[in-house]
C-alpha cells in the first residue's frame, strides 16, 4: 500500500537508535511477534482497529527506545527545573509515551501534527533532538527555537507546537487539514488535545466544518484523567469524549498500549484520507502534576498514581509483553537503557553549557522574508536594528 | 548484574574521581572522559553514585529545611516515591524523586535548615550495587568552597614571610585572653586575609577553649553550640517536628542570640507595618461577668464544656454583627464590611503567635465554637494550619486573662480594623457594695475606619451581651 512504502522509507531517518548494531545477536529471538491488542470501543464506526498487531524486532526496540527517550528526557527536564536551570512553564508528559510514539509510528513526515503544551514528547518524535529539547527548555542557542519559546512554543517541520490556550491548537488543526486537502496532498493532520479542552466550544465549531467538507483531520482527545486538577467526572458531562464528535466517527483507545496506538492510528488515517475526519480518545494517564508546580497529589492518591506506574506504565507494560514472546533479550534492553541515560545526560549537560542567543536577535524573526535593510526600532526610538 | 555489563568492561574505582569516605584524594588530578563532565546532580555514571540535589519546589525558594526523611538508608526508591518533606519559603512541600535505586547515604539528617538549593542532601545508588560503600561524589561547590577559603589563610602565610599575621586589635586581645599560641590556626576571613575579632570566636567556639585570665574567677566556659542533631532519622519520628531555635552563648559577655525561625520573622515585619502604619487607637470597658460565669458553670453541669473565651467570642460575634462597621476590612482607601464575621482567636505557640480563625462565629453555638477553637489551637500547637484557616478573619481577640493579666492593649492584624485585649476577671465592689466579678476588655481600632462612636457602641454592645448572656440565645 501506498502509505505502508512511505512508513518503510521515513523507519530509516527515524531519531536515536542505531538499530543495525542490535542484529546480531546471542540469544535466540523471534524477528517478528503478534500480541493481542485490547478491543477498541466505537462510535458510529461499523468495524475498528484489528484486535492484534504484529511487531517486527526492529520496531520493538526502536518503540523502546523512543519511549525510554521521553521518559528520561522529561525526568530529566523536571530536574532541571528543580535545579532552576529551567524557568517558567513546564509541562511533562511522563507517562504519556505510548501516545506519541504509537501514532509518529503510523504517520508519515509529510502528515501534520499540532499539539497543545505537552508537547515535548511529541517534539522529539517528531525528529528534534533531545539536545535541541532540553536546550530550548533552558533558553540556548541551541534550542529548536534558539531560546526564544521555551517549553510551550517548540516547532519542526510538519509539527506545529507547542500551543499555550487551552484547545486553541483544534481550530487550527483542522485549518491544517483543509490547506492539505485544498493542496490535494495524500496527508492527514493529527489535531491532539486533552481532555480538560474537550468541553471547549471551538472544538465544536472544528468538528462542524471538518465534517462539512470532510477535512482528513484526525481529532485526537489525550484523555489522562485530570484536567489540571479537575477528574474528569466533575468536568463533563458526557467523559465519553470519543463520542463528542457526534457526526464526526470515533473510537476509544488504550493509550499506555503503544501497539494500540499504532494500530489504532494506522486505521485513522487511512478512514481520514478516504472518508473524512475521524476521533480518537486515547486513555491515559500523567504521573506529575499538571505543570512543574502542581505536585499532582493534592487532587488523586499517591496509590492511584503508584498503581498506574506499577500496572499500566506502557514502558513497563511493553518491555515485559516483548521480553515474554521473545522479540528482544533482556541485556539488548539494558543497553537501551544505558544509551538513551547517556544520551539524555550529554544533551543536559551540553544544553547548561551552550551559549544563549545575543540581544540582538530580538529584533529577528519578526517578517519570514525582510529586505536586506530593513529595521526595527527598539524602546528608545534612536535604537534601529537590522531584523533578519 | 555482571553479564549486563559484560563487554562495557568495569571501570576501575581509582579514575572515577570521586571522593571516597576513607580515602581522600586532594590533588584530584583524576582525569575524566570529556563525553561525561562532571555535571552536578545529573551525571549518571554507569557504576558510580548518584547524587540527589536540594530542587527548587517554588519558582522563589532559594534554601528550604528537611522537615522529614520518607525513606531511611537502604531503602529502594521507585520513581515516583516521596523522598522528604522540605519546609520552603510558601509551605512544606514533599519532594518526589524520578530516579529508581537505593538510597544509600542521607547526607543532610531531618531539621537540617538553610540547605541551599543544589546543596547534595543525599546520595543514591542503582540497584545491586553495594548502597553501605557508596562514594559520596564530590560536588562542584564544596571543591570551590574549599579553594575560595584556603586563599585567604594561604595568603597570609604566603604573602608575609614571617610568622606576622594581620589581625585586629580585638582579635589579639582575645588570642592573648584564650592563649591561642599560634595565630595561623585561626582561619582568616576579613579582608586581606585579616583576622576578625569573629573568626577568633568562632574559632574559640569550635576549639572550646577556655580563657586563662585568672582575672574573671568566675568565668562559666563556653557552652558547646546547641547543635541541631546530625544522626539520621529513626523510623518512629514524629510528623513535623518543630525546631527549637537553637542559642548561642558567646563566651565574652554572656549575651544570648536567640536565633529566629522564619515564622517569627514575618510576625517581626508584620507587627512593625502594622504598629506604624495604622492609627491605633484605644478604647476599654468594664464587664460584669458574673452572669456569663453562671451559664458556664450550668453548660458544664450539664456536659457540655466551654470556656470563658467561648462566650467572649460568641459575644464578640453578637456585636460585631450589629455594629458591622468594626467587622471590616481597611482596604488601603475604603472601608470593607465583611460579609460574615470571622473570627481569628489569638493562639500562643513555640514558634510565636498565630490566629486561626473561627469562620461564621455570630452563626455558630456555644459548643461549637468551643470544639472549633479547641481544635484550631491544637492544630496550630502541632503547625499543621492550612493557608485558609489562618489567613483572613475580619476581627481578632487575644485573651491573657490565664496569666492573670488585668488590662493590655493588642496591636491590629492587618487588613482588618480593629482587635479587642481580653483582661482577667477580678473581684470588685460593685455600685452596690456587692462583690462582682469585672473583666476588663480594650480594644485597639484603625481611627481611618472606625470613629469613637462606632467604637464604643460596640463596646457597649458587648458589655451589655456579657452581662446578659441569655441575649446570645436569640
Amino acid at each position: 500500500m501506498f502509505s505502508l512504502t512511505l512508513r518503510q522509507i521515513s523507519r530509516n531517518s527515524f531519531v536515536g537508535a542505531n538499530v543495525s548494531a542490535f542484529n546480531v545477536s546471542k540469544y535466540s529471538t523471534v524477528p517478528e511477534a503478534t500480541l493481542d491488542i485490547q478491543k477498541c470501543t466505537l462510535h458510529k464506526l461499523e468495524h475498528g482497529p484489528p484486535t492484534q498487531a504484529t511487531v517486527t524486532r526492529e520496531d520493538a526496540i526502536r518503540f523502546y527506545w523512543d519511549m525510554r527517550t521521553v521518559r528520561r528526557m522529561e525526568t530529566m527536564a523536571g530536574n532541571l527545573y528543580k535545579a532552576k536551570q529551567i524557568r517558567g512553564f513546564c509541562h511533562l508528559y511522563s507517562g504519556q509515551e505510548a501516545v506519541c510514539v504509537g501514532m509518529e509510528s503510523s504517520i508519515t513526515k509529510d502528515d501534520a501534527v499540532i499539539t497543545a503544551y505537552r508537547a515535548h514528547g511529541w517534539t522529539y518524535v517528531r525528529g528534534v533532538a533531545p539536545h535541541a529539547i532540553l536546550g530550548e527548555l533552558t533558553g540556548r542557542a541551541s534550542g529548536c527555537a534558539k531560546g526564544k519559546g521555551g517549553s510551550m512554543h517548540m516547532y519542526t517541520k510538519n509539527f506545529y507546537g507547542g500551543n499555550g490556550i487551552v484547545g486553541a491548537q483544534v481550530p487550527l488543526g483542522a485549518g491544517i487539514a483543509f490547506g492539505l486537502k485544498y493542496e490535494n496532498k495524500p496527508n492527514i493532520c493529527v489535531t491532539l488535545y486533552g481532555d480538560g479542552a474537550a468541553n471547549q466550544g471551538q472544538l465544536f465549531e472544528a468538528y462542524n466544518m471538518a465534517k462539512l467538507w470532510n477535512l482528513p483531520c484526525v481529532f485526537v482527545c489525550e484523555n489522562n484523567g485530570y484536567g489540571m486538577g479537575t477528574s474528569v467526572e466533575r468536568a463533563s458531562a458526557s467523559t465519553d469524549y470519543y463520542s463528542r464528535g457526534d457526526y464526526i466517527p470515533g473510537m476509544r483507545i488504550d493509550g499506555m498500549d503503544v501497539l494500540a496506538v499504532r494500530e489504532a492510528t494506522k486505521f485513522a488515517r487511512e478512514y481520514a484520507l478516504n472518508n473524512g475526519p475521524i476521533l480518537i480518545e486515547a486513555a491515559t494517564y500523567r504521573y506529575h502534576g499538571h505543570s512543574m508546580s502542581d505536585p499532582g497529589t493534592s487532587y488523586r492518591a499517591r496509590e492511584e498514581i503508584k498503581e498506574m506506574r506499577e500496572t499500566r506504565d506502557p514502558i513497563t507494560v511493553f518491555r515485559r509483553k516483548i521480553l515474554e514472546c521473545n522479540l528482544v533479550t533482556p541485556e539488548e534492553l539494558k543497553k537501551v537503557d544505558i544509551e538513551v541515560d547517556k544520551e539524555i545526560d550529554k544533551a543536559a549537560d551540553q544544553a547548561k553549557k551552550d551559549p544563549e542567543i545575543p540581544l540582538g536577535e530580538l529584533y529577528n524573526n519578526i517578517y519570514i522574508h525582510p529586505d536586506p535593510d530593513y529595521t526595527v526600532r527598539g524602546c528608545d526610538p534612536s535604537i534601529r536594528v537590522i531584523s533578519h | 548484574m555482571a553479564s549486563a555489563f559484560g563487554h562495557f568492561g568495569r571501570r576501575s574505582i581509582q579514575f572515577t574521581g570521586f571522593r571516597r569516605i576513607l580515602h581522600y584524594d586532594p590533588c584530584n588530578i583524576v582525569q575524566r572522559s570529556t563525553s561525561e563532565i562532571r555535571s552536578f546532580h545529573l551525571n549518571r555514571n554507569v557504576d558510580a553514585s548518584i547524587p540527589v540535589a536540594m530542587p527548587a519546589l517554588s519558582p522563589t525558594m532559594t534554601e528550604g529545611t528537611i522537615v522529614k526523611w520518607h525513606k531511611k538508608e537502604g531503602d529502594p526508591i521507585s520513581p515516583g516515591d516521596m523522598l522528604c518533606d522540605i519546609q520552603t519559603d510558601k509551605a512544606v512541600i514533599t519532594f518526589d524523586i524520578e530516579e529508581e535505586g537505593i538510597l544509600a547515604k542521607i547526607l543532610k539528617a531531618e531539621n537540617s535548615k538553610n540547605v541551599k538549593i543544589g546543596s547534595m542532601i543525599a546520595v543514591m545508588v542503582e540497584e545491586g550495587e553495594d548502597w553501605q560503600n557508596a562514594e559520596i561524589p564530590e560536588s562542584s561547590e564544596s571543591s570551590s568552597e574549599a579553594s575560595t577559603s584556603s586563599e585567604p589563610s594561604s595568603a597570609p602565610s604566603a604573602g608575609e614571610p614571617t610568622a606576622r599575621i594581620r589581625m585586629s586589635p580585638a582579635a589579639r586581645k582575645m588570642m592573648e585572653e584564650y592563649n591561642i599560641s599560634s595565630p595561623q590556626t585561626v582561619p582568616a576571613t576579613g579582608p586581606h586575609g585579616m583576622v576578625n575579632k569573629g573568626d577568633v570566636l568562632k574559632y574559640i567556639q569550635t576549639q572550646h577553649l577556655t580563657k586563662i585570665d585568672l582575672r574573671k574567677a568566675a568565668q562559666v566556659p563556653p557552652s558547646p553550640q546547641k547543635s541541631t542533631p546530625t544522626t539520621p532519622s529513626t523510623p518512629t519520628s514524629s510528623p513535623v517536628t518543630r525546631v527549637p531555635p537553637s542559642i548561642t552563648v558567646s563566651p565574652e559577655g554572656g549575651y544570648q542570640d536567640i536565633e529566629t525561625t522564619n515564622m517569627r520573622r514575618v510576625i517581626a515585619k508584620r507587627l512593625t507595618e502594622s504598629k506604624t502604619m495604622i492609627p491605633h487607637s484605644y478604647v476599654s470597658i468594664e464587664c460584669k461577668v458574673d452572669a456569663a460565669m453562671k451559664l458556664r458553670k450550668k453548660f458544664i453541669a450539664s456536659g457540655t464544656k466551654i470556656s470563658m473565651n467561648d462566650i467572649i467570642v460568641k459575644a464578640a460575634g453578637y456585636s460585631l454583627q450589629r455594629v458591622q462597621k468594626v467587622n471590616s476590612h481597611w482596604s488601603g482607601d475604603s472601608i470593607q464590611i465583611q460579609p460574615t464575621v470571622d473570627i481569628s482567636v489569638a493562639v500562643a505557640t513555640d514558634s510565636g503567635l498565630i490566629t486561626p480563625i473561627v469562620r461564621n462565629a455570630a452563626e455558630l453555638s456555644l459548643s461549637q465554637i468551643s470544639s472549633t477553637t479547641k481544635a484550631l489551637a491544637v492544630k496550630a500547637r502541632d503547625g499543621k494550619l492550612q493557608p485558609q484557616e489562618f489567613q483572613g478573619g475580619s476581627f481578632t481577640i487575644s485573651n491573657l486573662g490565664m496569666f492573670g493579666i488585668g488590662e493590655f492593649s493588642a496591636i491590629i492584624n492587618p487588613p482588618q480594623t480593629a482587635v479587642l485585649a481580653v483582661g482577667t476577671s477580678v473581684l470588685k465592689p460593685s455600685a452596690e457594695g456587692k462583690p462582682c466579678s469585672y473583666l476588663t476588655v480594650k480594644m485597639s481600632y484603625d481611627s481611618r475606619a472606625i470613629d469613637e462612636t462606632e467604637a464604643s457602641q460596640f463596646l457597649e454592645k458587648f458589655q451589655q451581651v456579657m452581662e446578659n448572656p441569655s441575649l446570645l440565645m436569640v
